[in-house]
C-alpha cells in the first residue's frame, strides 16, 4: 500500500495549503534553516538556494513528497513524562505537524492495543520498514542481572533495545535516563542502570536529555531527520547543538542580577520577591546546557527559573548525583566523613609528636656527649 | 571522560582527599612547633602579659594596616608592603566574604554569613591579581630576596596565583566554557590546600603564635611597642 504524502494526509484533515506553508515556515524556523549551507548539506540542488530560495518551501517539497516517516518508541525504566509533556504540549503548530507527519507503530502507553497483540505490531512494523524508522527509546536500561529488573513482554529491555535498533535508521534517546541514566542511575545504582548510546554504538544516536525533554526539542529533531534524511550536528554529548549549544545561565532572565550580585537567600525573602538570582539556591544554571531559557516551556510560558526555582541541571549527565539541589554550586559535592577527618588530624599528630620526641631525645643525648666532653 | 565527570572528580574524591591531607598535614605541623617547647619564665612579670597579646593582636590586624607609615617595612619599600597587605586583603575578601566560598564554608561547616556583592568581591580579586604579579616582579630583581628564593618559593607564588586566575575566570566565562574553567580551578584548588601544610604557607597558622608570643614578651616587660 502505498502510503499518501504528509501533506495529502494533512489536507485529508482540512489543513488549507496557506496554513501548510505556515507549518512549513514554523519547521524551517524550529530546525534552524534560514540559509544555504543546510540546502547543500541535504544534497538537493544549489539552484534552489538562489535568489528566491525560501527555507520553507523546501519544507514544504519535502511533505508534499515524503510519506509519514515510521516511529516505533520503547518504554524501559522511566515515567513517561517524556512522552506526557510531548503529547501535552501546548505549542499545537508545531508539535502537531510533526506528530502527523509520523506514524507510531509502537508505543505502549499510548497504543490501544496491548499484550501480544501489541509487540505482534511491532515486528510487522520492524520488518515492513527495516532500515527506515526511526526508534525513540525513554527511560534507562538495567544491566544488572542480566537485566531482569526491566522486563516486557518476557524479555529484557537490554534484549529488546537490540534487537529494535538493528533495523532503526536513527535512535533518539529522550530524556536524561535514557541518554544519561537519569534518575535509575542515582547512587548506588542498583540496577546498573546505562544510556542508549553506551549500548548501542553501532548506529546514529542523538540524545535529547532533559527532565522531561522539551517536546519543541524533541519535534525539531524529528523534522530535521524528515527534511534531510539525517540527524542534525551534535556536540560531544551527542545532543543537538542548536538546543543545546548555550547554557541556562547564558540566556537566563535573573543573569543582570547574578552580574550585579543580587541573589535570592530563601524562596520568601525580598530578593526572591524581587526576582534576584538563584545562584545561592542551588542554581546549576552555569554548568547546564540546553534550551529552557530561550524556547521555555508550555508554548514559551514560563520555565523553573522564571518561575522562582533553581535549574537542577536536568540535561546533563549525573546530575542526580551533582550536588543538593539546593546547595550551591560552588559547594564541594559532599562532605568528607568526620570519623576520617577526625583520623587524619589524629594521624598527623601522632606523626607530629613521634618525630618531635625522637628530635627531642635527639638533641638531649648531643647535650649529654657535649657535657661529658 | 568528559568535563562533567572532571568536575565531579574536582569538586568530589580529589577535594575530599585534598581537605584530608590538609587537615593531617597542618597538624603535624602544630604539633612539631608545639613540641619544641617553652623555656620556664624565672623572671617576675612587670605588666600583664594577657593585655599584651591583646594588644599585640589589636595594633596587627586593626591599627597598622591604617596607618602603615608609622612602620620600617613600609617606609622602606612602601610598594611592597602594600602590595602583601592587598594581597591579603583580597585573598580575604574573596575566600570569606565572596558569595562561592561563603557557600563552600556553609556546606562544611553548617553555618554561612552576609557575603559583599559579587562586582567587590570580583574587584578585590582583580587587586589580589596585580598585587601577586607585583610582588612576582619584585622577586626577580630585588638582589636580596633573589637569594632567598628557590624553587619552593616560586611554587608558592604559582600555586596560590592559579587558583586566583583560574576563579577570576571563571566568573568572567572567560576563553573556556563554564564547566571547564570551573574544573581547572577546583583542580588548582586541589593542588593547594595538599602544598600548604607542606610549604612556608602554612605561616598563617604560626601568625597567630608568633603575634601571641611577642605580645606577651611585650606585655611582661610592660613596653609599648
Ligand atoms: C584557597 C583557594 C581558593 C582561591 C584562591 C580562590 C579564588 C577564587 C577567585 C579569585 C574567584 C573569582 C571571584 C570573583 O571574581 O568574583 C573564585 C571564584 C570561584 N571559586 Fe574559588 N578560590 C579558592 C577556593 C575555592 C574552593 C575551595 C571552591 C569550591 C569548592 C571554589 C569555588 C569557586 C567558584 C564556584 C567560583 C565562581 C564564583 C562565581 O561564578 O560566582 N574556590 N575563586
Ligand atoms: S538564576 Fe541560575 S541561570 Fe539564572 S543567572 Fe542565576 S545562576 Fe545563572
Amino acid at each position: 500500500m502505498a502510503e499518501d504524502s504528509i501533506y495529502e494526509r494533512l489536507k485529508q484533515q482540512g489543513v488549507t495549503r496557506r496554513d501548510f506553508l505556515k507549518l512549513c515556515g514554523a519547521v524551517a524556523g524550529a530546525i534552524g534553516l534560514s540559509g544555504l549551507p543546510p540546502v547543500q548539506a541535504s544534497g538537493l540542488p544549489v539552484t534552489l538556494a538562489r535568489s528566491g530560495y525560501k527555507a520553507r518551501d523546501q519544507v514544504a517539497r519535502v511533505l508534499e513528497t515524503k510519506s509519514r516517516l515510521p516511529v516505533i518508541w520503547l518504554e524501559f525504566q522511566d515515567c513517561a513524562g517524556c512522552t506526557e509533556a510531548l503529547s501535552r504540549s501546548h505549542s499545537p503548530t508545531l508539535v502537531n505537524l510533526v506528530l502527523n507527519a509520523i506514524t507510531v507503530e509502537y508505543h505502549e502507553t499510548l497504543s490501544a492495543a496491548a499484550g501480544f497483540q501489541a509487540e505482534g505490531a511491532k515486528h510487522n512494523a520492524m520488518e515492513k520498514y527495516a532500515g527506515q524508522y526511526v526508534l525513540v527509546v525513554e527511560g534507562s536500561i538495567p544491566m544488572a542481572l542480566d537485566g531482569a529488573y526491566c522486563t516486557i513482554g518476557g524479555r529484557s529491555a537490554l534484549d529488546i533495545l537490540k534487537e529494535s535498533a538493528a533495523g532503526a535508521a536513527a535512535i533518539i534517546a529522550t530524556g536524561n535516563c535514557a541518554a544519561f541514566g537519569g534518575l535509575p542511575k542515582a547512587k548506588p545504582n542498583p540496577t546498573d542502570a546505562k544510556g542508549v548510546w553506551e549500548i548501542v554504538t553501532d548506529k546514529p544516536v542523538v540524545n535529547i536529555p532533559g527532565c522531561p525533554a522539551i517536546p519543541e526539542v524533541f519535534t525539531a529533531v524529528v523534522a530535521h531527520f524528515l527534511v534531510f534524511g539525517a540527524l542534525p550536528e551534535l556536540d560531544s554529548l551527542n545532543r543537538p547543538k542548536t538546543f543545546y549549544g548555550k547554557t541556562i545561565h547564558d540566556r537566563c532572565l535573573r543573569r543582570p542580577f547574578y552580574e550585579a550580585g543580587k541573589f535570592a537567600l530563601s524562596y520568601d525573602d525580598e530578593g526572591a520577591k524581587e526576582g534576584w538570582c538563584l545562584y545561592k539556591l542551588g542554581c546549576k544554571g552555569p554548568t547546564t546546557y540546553n534550551a529552557c531559557a530561550s524556547l521555555k516551556w508550555d508554548g514559551g510560558l514560563s520555565f523553573p527559573i522564571q518561575a522562582g526555582h533553581p535549574c537542577l541541571g536536568c540535561s546533563e549527565p549525573g546530575f542526580w548525583d551533582g550536588g543538593g539541589f539546593y546547595q550551591g554550586q560552588s559547594a564541594p559535592l559532599s562532605r568528607p566523613d568526620l570519623t576520617v577527618v577526625g583520623a587524619a588530624a589524629a594521624a598527623g599528630a601522632v606523626a607530629g609528636v613521634a618525630v618531635g620526641a625522637a628530635n627531642q631525645a635527639q638533641k638531649k643525648a648531643a647535650k649529654k656527649a657535649e657535657k661529658a666532653k | 571522560m568528559n568535563w562533567t565527570e572532571i568536575l565531579a572528580f574536582t569538586r568530589g574524591p580529589l577535594f575530599q582527599v585534598a581537605l584530608v591531607i590538609f587537615v593531617a598535614g597542618m597538624l603535624y605541623r602544630l604539633v612539631r612547633v608545639l613540641m619544641l617547647g617553652w623555656q620556664k619564665d624565672k623572671v617576675p612579670a612587670k605588666g600583664s602579659k594577657a593585655v599584651g597579646v591583646v594588644k599585640s593582636f589589636l595594633k596587627g590586624l586593626l591599627i597598622f594596616p591604617f596607618i602603615p607609615w608609622v612602620k620600617r617595612t613600609f617606609t622602606k619599600n612602601p610598594v611592597i608592603y602594600l602590595a602583601g597587605g592587598l594581597f591579603h586583603l583580597s585573598l580575604f575578601v574573596v575566600l570569606i566574604l565572596g558569595a562561592a566560598h561563603m557557600l563552600v564554608w556553609k556546606s562544611l561547616l553548617g553555618f554561612g554569613w552576609w557575603t559583599l556583592p559579587l562586582p567587590i568581591v570580583d574587584w578585590m580579586a582583580a587587586v589580589g591579581i596585580v598585587a601577586m604579579v607585583a610582588l612576582f616582579i619584585n622577586r626577580l630583581f630585588n638582589p636580596v630576596l633573589k637569594l632567598l628564593t628557590g624553587p619552593a618559593e616560586w611554587l608558592n607564588l604559582a600555586f596560590v596565583f592559579l587558583p586566583m586566575v583560574s576563579g577570576y575566570m571563571l566568573t568572567h566565562h572567560l576563553f573556556f566554557r563554564y564547566e571547564v574553567m570551573f574544573s581547572i580551578h577546583m583542580l588548582t584548588v586541589d593542588f593547594l590546600l595538599i602544598w600548604i601544610p607542606l610549604s612556608r604557607i602554612s605561616h598563617f597558622m604560626f601568625y597567630f603564635f608568633s603575634r601571641a608570643i611577642h605580645g606577651q614578651e611585650f606585655g611582661k616587660r610592660a613596653v609599648n611597642p
